[in-house]
């Protein structure tokens, strides 16, 4: 709640994002020197290398960065909004519209930017579906809006299953890369982190408001918080930031529901930091996992979902220990 | 005198066939019939393929979705999807041989059918030769040892005359892309990179662990391949999998204009069309050879 | 300082087919108990006052605006309440809960000054809670929080005060401590106005008293008119003996009952 000392945690994040995006540019199937980064940096280099750097890496750190960051701040606002820390962005199904919409369009056979397209306009169907569902005719909670979107997510669950089953056999390996996540699929980063900026600038003066609604609907209300347009706004605004993230990588688990989590653990509830924090920490988590994806087998490639988890278990653990001690 | 070895081959066959009708599967078991099979099941496009180029078309009863060469396989009876298969509609069919393939169908299943009684061949062809003899087998199982053998002759000569003109081509480095997202590529188990070699290409990637690695675009970067083939999928889009790598005007393929589409059907499935694969292939590593 | 009035309010209690228009004038220095059973509407009357809740019919104002119509921020600046029931799924600290009291002053963009941190501060000491200003919530005691919770509604610092049950899972001490320290904010010019379950600390605390019967009836005045042993029993279905201890009224149940 504090706004004294509030900053030294954002730059510790910062520095660590900052080198976890250096550490992503350097390694890859093969790693590039701190000397021949910088000349690249600077607009030397072998060509090979200047290709390596600008055109692929850096491009895709960049994705990581706003995919990890959108998928960190949509789990954190989530949370908040159902008053439930386990929530994360895909809980009310929204990542199973979206993959409904993306395995559609692959079974189609459209190019990956209409795959791209019908998994934001999945999310959005998804989206409203739940919106429309939860309204009901008036009276509605956080909890009905929880189930509703859990029902609406099984159900995607299985119009996937339907949609991998009915799948000829070559097309599938395509489809479950998708399922799992993958920033290698990421086109320009510039929409996502544009849409992860913006993002942040919205809520950080509903900061207060959200830790307050943190507390539950009636005590924001006795504080002066206009309960209702509030919650749909986050939601909607969740909605968006997620349908980012997965289009631009499909749907990454893990991040969304770790990050936010854990920072409560080492910064506590404030939303007006915990926000940006998670898109720091969800970013630089991503970048690094992204980075270990490229270069473990490499040149052969890892799921960067896989890492997440690798990396997110042991340390979610550490801190659950730490703090129970 | 070729006449004599030719009909002494017949004769000798024939012999066996009245004796009993074995061949060793791809699971090393030995599968015996006591009298050539009548009604086939295919449970998967390849084997529906072999089937027929082992002069067993006829004797078809049933095929697996997707088994759509030649034109006749089409309008078989479907018993589900490779790897999902409709046993009922199997058994009901009361067949006197199933043929499966180790990398599509599902063992459980298949060991259903079995345990209940039925014959059950296993294919898992992993190079040219393995190709052949399953035809041999094939056309023993059924009863058409001769016609197989003809097909095969043919499918071993083709091969044959193709590593004689290639043999002393030089090399040329190549890239065969599967897939695009992810970004897949084969190893120098697979039998496309074996016509590769064939051609007188090299696989960048052939040595790689797994048979379908996925790879980097990063790491295509570095192979630098002076051709990038892919056969790409039925139905398109994957001329665009090629263009995308003209983003990459370093690449050797790219400023050769060594990028080639090849026909989907020939090099995907291990039958005997491979080899109209590989002459196909060839002529591509050929003109990409004189590009460079 | 403001006057809460309700005029002809019906609070709505789903299962009841009639309700008792209530005509409240809650003035400043006042405190108001309201008693009742379980289940005859105090949690929901202390809601519809707050505006949490519609009711059915009438209207609730706050000198003289009508509540329904007011933003929620302004009714929170004049306003406040102490649950009964709290939510705590997030980690947070003693201080930063109280310091949430302040949310209703401060502008989209306005971070916490350092005077609303010396309030909190402030409510943490009156509260006997400052040296727990560190620890989190979920940490303490029934007893403590319920002290936090009053807490925050100091650090919020309305005009009106309502509280349910403000003297839930509190020790003797501190239910002294919390009963006169609202007896001091009426005193210095705020309204309470509590839901309790002890006879004798509404016979001791309150200068008003607002019964609610479980069919809806209700009846409401000066607490020493209100307070009457047959008017209690048939509140309460239960026999009582009144007495005096050290010149205060006491009210003892008896065994038996009453049809």
């Amino acid at each position: 709640m504090r706004s004294e000392g509030m900053g030294r945690p954002l730059v510790l994040l910062a520095l660590l994002c900052l080198a976890a995006v250096l550490a992503s540019v350097s390694v890859g199937s093969s790693t590039v020197s701190v000397g021949s980064l910088v000349s690249v940096l600077t607009g030397n280099g072998s060509e090979l290398e200047r290709t390596l750097i600008l055109e692929l890496r850096l491009p895709r750190t960049l994705s990581a960065l706003a995919t990890g960051g959108l998928l960190a701040v949509a789990g954190a606002l989530m949370q908040v909004l159902l008053r439930n820390p386990l929530a994360d962005p895909y809980v009310l199904g929204l990542s199973g519209g979206a993959a409904a919409g993306a395995l559609l369009a692959m079974l189609a056979g459209l190019a990956s930017v209409l795959v791209s397209g019908a998994a934001f306009a999945g999310a959005m169907v998804a989206t409203l579906l739940v919106f429309g569902l939860a309204h009901g005719r008036g009276s509605w909670t956080a909890s009905r809006l929880l189930l509703t979107g859990v029902v609406m997510a099984a159900g995607w669950g299985a119009l996937i299953t339907l949609l991998l089953a009915l799948t000829p056999t070559h097309k599938l390996p395509g489809m479950l890369y998708w399922l799992m996540g993958d920033i290698a699929y990421a086109g320009s980063p510039w929409p996502a982190l544009a849409v992860l900026v913006l993002a942040l600038l919205l809520v950080q003066p509903l900061g207060r408001s959200l830790n307050v609604l943190a507390r539950g609907s009636l005590q924001a209300a006795a504080l002066g918080v206009n309960v209702r347009p509030l919650e749909w706004a986050i939601y909607l605004l969740a909605s968006l930031i997620t349908a980012t993230a997965v289009t631009t990588a499909g749907s990454i688990g893990f991040v969304g529901l770790i990050v936010p989590h854990m920072l409560r653990f080492v910064v506590g509830n404030d939303q007006r930091l915990l926000l940006p924090a998670s898109a720091l920490a969800g970013g630089t988590l991503l970048v690094l996992a992204d980075a270990l994806a490229r270069t473990v087998i490499a040149p052969e490639q890892l799921p960067v979902g896989v890492i997440t988890a690798l990396i997110g278990v042991p340390v979610f653990l550490y801190l659950l220990n730490r703090r129970g001690a | 005198m070729i006449t004599v070895v030719a009909g002494l081959e017949v004769a000798l066959t024939m012999s066996v066939a009245a004796a009993d009708l074995c061949a060793i599967d791809a699971l090393d078991r030995n599968i015996c019939l006591p009298e050539p099979a009548e009604r086939v099941v295919s449970l998967s496009p390849g084997a529906t393929e072999l089937l027929f180029s082992a002069g067993a078309g006829a004797k078809l009863v049933a095929a697996s979705a997707w088994s759509d060469y030649p034109s006749q396989a089409s309008e078989l009876p479907r018993v589900g999807d490779s790897n999902r298969l409709d046993l009922e509609a199997i058994l009901s069919l009361a067949p006197d041989l199933v043929v499966a393939w180790v990398d599509g169908n599902p063992r459980s299943q298949l060991d259903k059918l079995s345990a209940l009684g039925l014959p059950v061949y296993w294919l898992a062809p992993r190079d040219f030769s393995d190709i052949a003899r399953a035809v041999e087998n094939l056309g023993q199982l059924t009863g058409t040892p001769e016609r197989a053998a003809g097909r095969v002759e043919q499918f071993r000569n083709g091969l044959a005359s193709l590593a004689r003109q290639y043999r002393g081509a030089r090399p040329v480095r190549v890239f065969f892309q599967i897939w695009d997202q992810p970004l897949m590529t084969i190893n120098r188990d697979e039998l496309i990179s074996k016509t590769i070699e064939l051609c007188g290409g090299r696989n960048v990637f052939g040595h790689l662990p797994r048979l379908v690695p996925r790879v980097s675009i990063e790491a295509v970067l570095e192979a630098n391949p002076e051709v990038i083939v892919t056969a790409g999928e039925a139905g398109g889009g994957s001329r665009q999998w090629l263009d995308d790598w003209k983003q990459f005007p370093q690449l050797t393929a790219v400023q050769a204009g060594n990028l080639f589409l090849e026909p989907p059907d020939l090099l995907a499935r291990a039958t005997l069309r491979t080899l109209e694969g590989a002459q196909h292939l060839c002529q591509t590593l050929e003109r990409a050879r004189n590009a460079l | 300082m403001t006057v809460l009035h309700t005029r002809q309010l019906v609070i709505d209690i789903p299962a009841r087919a009639s309700g008792w228009p209530l005509n409240l004038d809650i003035r400043p220095g006042q405190v108001w108990g309201v008693l009742g059973p379980n289940g005859a509407g105090k949690t929901t009357l202390l809601h519809s006052l707050a505006g949490l809740r519609e009711p059915r019919s009438g209207r609730v104002l706050l000198d003289d605006v009508a509540l329904s119509g007011m933003p929620r921020r302004r009714i929170a600046q004049q306003l406040g309440l102490v649950f009964q029931d709290r939510q705590d799924s997030f980690p947070a600290t003693v201080l930063e809960t109280a310091l949430i009291g302040r949310h209703p002053w401060l502008s989209l963009w306005q971070n916490e000054l350092p005077q609303d941190l010396q309030m909190a501060r402030q409510a943490l000491v009156a509260l006997d809670i400052a040296h727990l200003e560190d620890r989190s919530v979920s940490t303490l005691s029934g007893g403590e929080r319920q002290r936090v919770s009053v807490a925050t509604l100091m650090t919020q610092d309305p005009s009106v005060w309502l509280l349910d049950e403000p003297t839930n899972h509190l020790d003797l001490h501190h239910q002294e401590r919390v009963l006169a320290l609202l007896r001091r904010q009426a005193d210095a010019g705020k309204s309470v106005f509590m839901c309790l379950h002890d006879l004798n600390l509404a016979a001791r605390w309150c200068s008003h008293v607002l019964l609610l019967y479980p069919e809806g009836e209700a009846c409401w005045g000066p607490a020493d008119t209100m307070l009457v042993v047959p008017a209690l029993e048939r509140l309460y279905r239960q026999p009582l003996i009144s007495t005096q201890v050290a010149g205060r009224k006491l009210f003892v149940p008896v065994a038996g009952g009453i049809e």
